[in-house]
Order: structure tokens, then sequence, then C-alpha cells
């Protein structure tokens, strides 16, 4: 009879306790066995640090505290509850997970033998309010946590934040219609709260204007200080491609702005060329500002607005280093480095004389005349009067000393000085034998002195000897008007 | 425009005729809901008092993502209101760089009153007239209430 009355006593209490907390279950009746999951949610938020990484974390949810009541037949009377505390992960430390169990000893002791597992589940549900101390206004020191932890842990505190919100009632500022937190986004920086569909319509339309600079917290008052630079470096702080991502706004629409921004960041770049074919003028050297292709370039990008005053932050300040690799790979390693290549229709050009790639070693100057410096002017009239390019390479070679037969210095082709033919490396000579060669027959050792570049040496190589064909050329023609001027002055006289 | 810009207006209509700022009056036509007249007393406490002004509020097609436009139908001498036919207003909030969409009607309404009674002469339409409101007050003042005798009544 005594027996029943405690077996009821148990059971009444269980099933009391059930009623206030519906997620508590009874697991079994024999040993009397139930559990309960405690949310964890601090006033205010724990401070984390997961392994050695220095950021700290503060989580505002924390995967819940199970309780594991076990009573014994004697209890309340003459047992006290058998109270087992875990969490998983085990984000509690062991020790205050005892001394917690321990309050339920003490507590029964206190009761003298009455049930009090409301009182010791109020009590839990009291100190999760400062984590357990975890979180005390007194306690600055973060908890130290696994690194294996960080995923789940974090995951749960958006999770359940994400549910908070959810549920929450917010008046847009747009619509001024009262909407559901599942129908509304709240800003990641600076949390105001817009209902999706608002947002969508007003980023959409300022991104179809080209309204890049209001692609920000609509929220009035947001970034103002009253402090009229400081306001307008925070109103500079436009929204990242990925938070536009999450309101959500379409893929497409989000390129479209990303592609703008590029855009303009391109055209402030001095040193981004355009594509000379006029059907194409896409970007060469672009490389800085990788082409938008995909969302996971948009994720990568953290905050796609660099803050004021740091213009050119880290990926331009190793951006020399890179190119200066790129020269030293290519052959001969000249310091010249004029390739450019269209990202659009990947035409090789020169962005000196925009012309197709020519080659590294070919002397180029820009389109118009009037971008050549006199001394520019000065090497390249100089180059032309005495030097003979390699009919492999295109590399300018000028003969100091010696017979015709050059050799490439660059490419180790055999040509002729005199007209830049390519020769034969098994009998070279034959060229300057060969009776058909006009230009060349005989003249093996012409110029033996070299093509000094002094005055009193009126060729220089094939190129002098383009030069002096139309020195002649326009001699002939001088003369030849000279002579029809003669003519008609003395028809005149007659 | 959008139903969603209508349901607006007409929300805010409806906030604005019930609480509406003191010595004001809006004439709203259900037809055509992006037009409003509003009728405004000078502030008491301000050189226009006394005076009736008669100002329009046009609601863009894209409002709220853009500012209403403000004119007054009354000639007034204020460095803030255009002195010509058009007697427009374009600063603070109005302006299209810095409206913000949750700004309402009602905020617009008292930023005019505001500038009744201080008009703010650092953001001025009329830089003459500003001008005088700085350095010779008396004869703005005169100029102000002159106007309003002539104009206002």
């Amino acid at each position: 009879m005594t027996d029943l009355a405690t077996e009821d006593e148990r059971e009444e209490e269980l099933s009391t306790l059930q009623s206030i907390y519906p997620e508590l279950s009874i697991i079994s009746t024999s040993p009397l066995v139930a559990d309960i999951d405690i949310a964890v949610a601090p006033v205010k938020p724990l401070p984390i640090v997961f392994g050695s990484e220095p950021v700290r974390y503060r989580l505002s949810y924390l995967p819940s505290l199970r309780l594991r009541i076990t009573l014994p037949a004697v209890y309340p009377a003459r047992k006290p509850p058998e109270l087992a505390l875990t969490t998983t992960p085990s984000w509690i430390p062991n020790h205050i997970l005892r001394a917690l169990e321990d309050v339920g000893r003490s507590l029964w002791e206190e009761y003298g033998g009455m049930p009090i597992l409301f009182t010791y589940i109020s009590h839990l549900q009291e100190a999760t309010e400062t984590a357990f101390g975890l979180a005390d206004s007194t306690n600055t020191q973060s908890l130290q946590l696994p690194d294996d932890w960080k995923a789940t842990l974090l995951e749960f505190d958006t999770t359940e934040r994400r549910e908070k919100f959810d549920q929450e009632t917010f008046d847009c500022g747009i619509c001024l219609e009262p909407k559901k937190g599942a129908v509304c986004y709240r800003m990641e920086r600076c949390e105001h709260v817009f209902c999706k569909v608002c947002l969508q319509d007003f980023y959409s339309n300022a991104i179809i204007e080209g309204d890049v600079n209001s692609i920000k917290c609509l929220d009035p008052g947001c970034g103002k200080t009253g402090d009229a630079t400081a306001d307008r470096r925070k109103n500079a702080r436009l929204l990242s491609a990925r938070e536009l991502l999450q309101i959500p706004l379409g893929w497409d629409m989000v390129k479209r702005l990303a592609e703008m921004k590029r855009k303009k960041k391109i055209e402030a770049d001095k040193s981004i060329v355009n594509c000379p074919r006029k059907w194409c003028q896409g970007f060469a050297r672009s490389e800085k500002y990788p082409k938008i292709t995909d969302a996971t370039l948009l994720e990568n990008d953290p905050n796609s607005e660099p803050e004021e005053g740091s213009e050119h932050p880290a990926p331009d300040a190793d951006a020399p280093a890179k190119s200066e690799d790129k020269i030293g790979k290519r052959p001969g390693g000249a310091s010249t480095d004029r390739l450019a290549i269209c990202e659009d229709c990947n035409l090789a050009f020169c962005c000196v004389c925009l012309a197709s790639w020519h080659g590294d070693f070919v002397y180029c100057g820009p389109r118009k005349e009037a971008e050549l410096s006199e001394e520019d002017q000065a090497s390249l009239n100089f180059i032309l009067k005495h030097t003979s390019p390699c009919p492999t390479c295109s590399v300018p070679s000028q003969k100091i000393h010696g017979c015709n037969h050059m050799t490439c210095y660059q490419c180790k082709t055999h040509f002729c000085y005199l007209c830049s033919s390519w020769l034969d490396p098994g009998n070279p000579y034959q060229h300057f034998n060969n009776k058909k060669k006009k230009g060349c027959y005989q003249r093996l050792w012409d110029l033996e002195e070299g093509d000094g570049g002094g005055d009193d040496v009126r060729f220089g190589g094939a190129r002098g000897a383009v030069a002096e064909a139309e020195f002649w050329e326009q001699e002939a023609l001088r003369i030849q008007m000279e002579e029809i001027q003669v003519h008609d002055n003395g028809g005149g006289n007659t | 425009m959008s139903t969603g810009a209508k349901k607006r207006i007409m929300r805010e209509y409806n906030e604005c005729t019930a609480d509406t700022p003191a010595g004001m009056k809006i004439n709203f036509d259900e037809q055509n809901m992006t037009e409003w007249e509003i009728l405004l007393d000078g502030p008491d406490q301000s050189i226009y008092a006394g005076g009736h002004f008669k100002l329009k509020m046009t609601f863009p097609t894209e409002y709220p993502f853009k500012p209403p436009v403000v004119s007054f139908k009354t000639k007034i001498y204020h460095p803030n209101v255009s002195n010509d036919d058009k007697g427009s207003m374009c600063l603070g909030m109005l302006r299209a760089d810095e409206w913000k969409p949750p700004n309402k009607v009602v905020a617009v309404l008292r930023l005019i009153q505001a500038l009744l009674i201080e008009p703010n002469a650092d953001d001025a339409i009329e830089p003459s007239i500003a001008n005088e409101y700085k350095e010779n007050r008396k004869e703005f003042e005169k100029n102000a209430k002159d106007w309003v005798k002539r104009y206002a009544k």
C-alpha cells in the first residue's frame, strides 16, 4: 500500500512536469527515467574561442542541456533523484555540470524529502541566462573550445536565430505593412529589417538604373552619426554581392551589378587597355579584376567595396611582383611588357602600337607620333637606319664588324645583314655568290668595319637599304620635277 | 504605378489624416492619388504667420523608392523655395540621393513646417535670399512679410 503510494507520487510528479514542459519525455517506467532538453540562450551572448583561432565568436544560442532524471523507488522520501546533465557536443565544462547536479542533491536535502524536480528545472533554466556563469558580466574570459565543434555550434546558433527571427513580426518601413520574419531580411551589418519583396524591388530598380551607390541599407538613419565625414565613409558601405544573393536577389541582377562595379574600377585604372578591334573593345590586362563568371567569385569577395583611403588593397600590392615573374619567364627576359590579350575576343596585341602581337623584340612606338618622346623618336630612327631585323624573331641586330653573314643572338637563325633573308646554316655563303641576288652578290664583306651609325655610312642593313631606296626614289622624283619645271619655264620664255 | 506603391500612398494618407501636423490640411483625390494638395498656415512663431500657402506634393511612379516632389503654388520669400512659378524645394530628404524609402510624407510635412520657422541658409536654392537672411535679417523679414501680404492672404 505504501509502495503504491510512493510510486504514484513519483508518476504524479512526472506527469505534472510533463504538462508544464511538454518536451519532457518519459524513457522507461521501471526504473522511472525521464529526459528533458533545456534550451540555452544566455541574455548576453557567450564569447567563445575555437582552437587557436584569434577570433572571438559571440553566440546567443547554444546546444541545449539534456537532463536525465532517474527516480529511485524510494524517491522522494528516502533518496534524492539521480540527475545526469549532458550536452552534445560537451561544450559546458565538466566541473560546471557536476556542480549543477550537486545542486539537485542539496535541494532535496533542503526540502527534506519533498518532490523537487520542478524547482530544480527552474533553477537550471535560470542558470542558462548567464550560460551557467560562463557569460556572467564579471567573467570577461572567453570559453575555450576545440576547433572541431566550431561548425556545429555556429550552425546551431544561426539556425536558432533564424527560427526565432522567422516567427517575429516586423513593420516593413517601405510598404509600411507588418510582415512575418520569414518573409523579411535582416541586414548583416546594421541589423535593420525590411521585407524581402520591398528590398528586391528597390535593389533591382537601382541596379537597372545603374545607381550603384544606393545599394545600401534603406534605413534613413543608418550609418549616420552626425559627423559628416564619418557619415560619408559609412554611406559608402554598400551591400556585398554575397548579401544581395542572400536576400535573395536574382543571380542575373547581382551579376549585372558586379559587372558595373568592375567596369567602374577598370575605367579608373590607367594600366588597363582596350582591345583595338573596333567591334570588340574588351578589356585587356584586367587580371586584377577577375571577370564575373560564377557565384563563387562573389562568395570569395567578403566586402566588394574597399574602405575609403585604401583604394588599392592587397591584390594591387602583389600585382607588380606577378608581372615581373611573367617577364622573367619570357625567352630572353626582355624588359618590355607590351603583350596584352583581350579578355573578350582573345586578340593578342601590343599595348603600345595597338597592332596585333609582333613579339617582344620588335621596336614599336605609339600609333600617334605625338605620343612619342623626342628620345624615343631618335632611337626609333636609329634602329630603322642602322639595324637589320632577324627574319625569324624580328629582333633588330646591328653589325659591329665582319662579314654580312649574321647569326641572330636571340634565336640563332642565320641571315643576311644586307637583305634580312634567311640563310641555310649548312651553306650560308652561297647567298653572296648567287648572281640572281643582285643586292647581295659579291657583297659578303661590304661594310666590314660595321654599321656604325656615323653619318658617313649611308648603308645600314636591310632597313638601311629600304631607307636608301626610298631616298633615291624621292631624289628621282625631285629631279624629274625639276626637269619638268625647267621645261615649263623654257616653254614660257619662247 | 505598382499596387504596392498605391497601397502605401493610401496608407500614408490615412496616417496623415489621423495625425495631421497642426495648421495643415490635405486635399486628397482618390482618382488621382499621386497628387496631393496641401494647405499650410504659416506657423505662428514664424515670420510667415498669418499666411496661407498652397503646396503640391507629387509622387513619382517609383515612389517610395524616389522622393515625392514638393512645390509651393503660393509665392513665398524663402531661401529654400525657388523664386519662380515652380516654387520647388530640394533639400535634405527631398533630394534623390538622400531619400530613403522608409521616409514618410508626415516627415516631409514636418520638415516643411520646420523650414518655415527656421530656414536652412546653408542648403539654399535661392542664394541671394539666403545671403540676405544671413547678412541682413531685418531686410529679409521685411521682404518675407511683404510677400505674405501680397500673395498669401
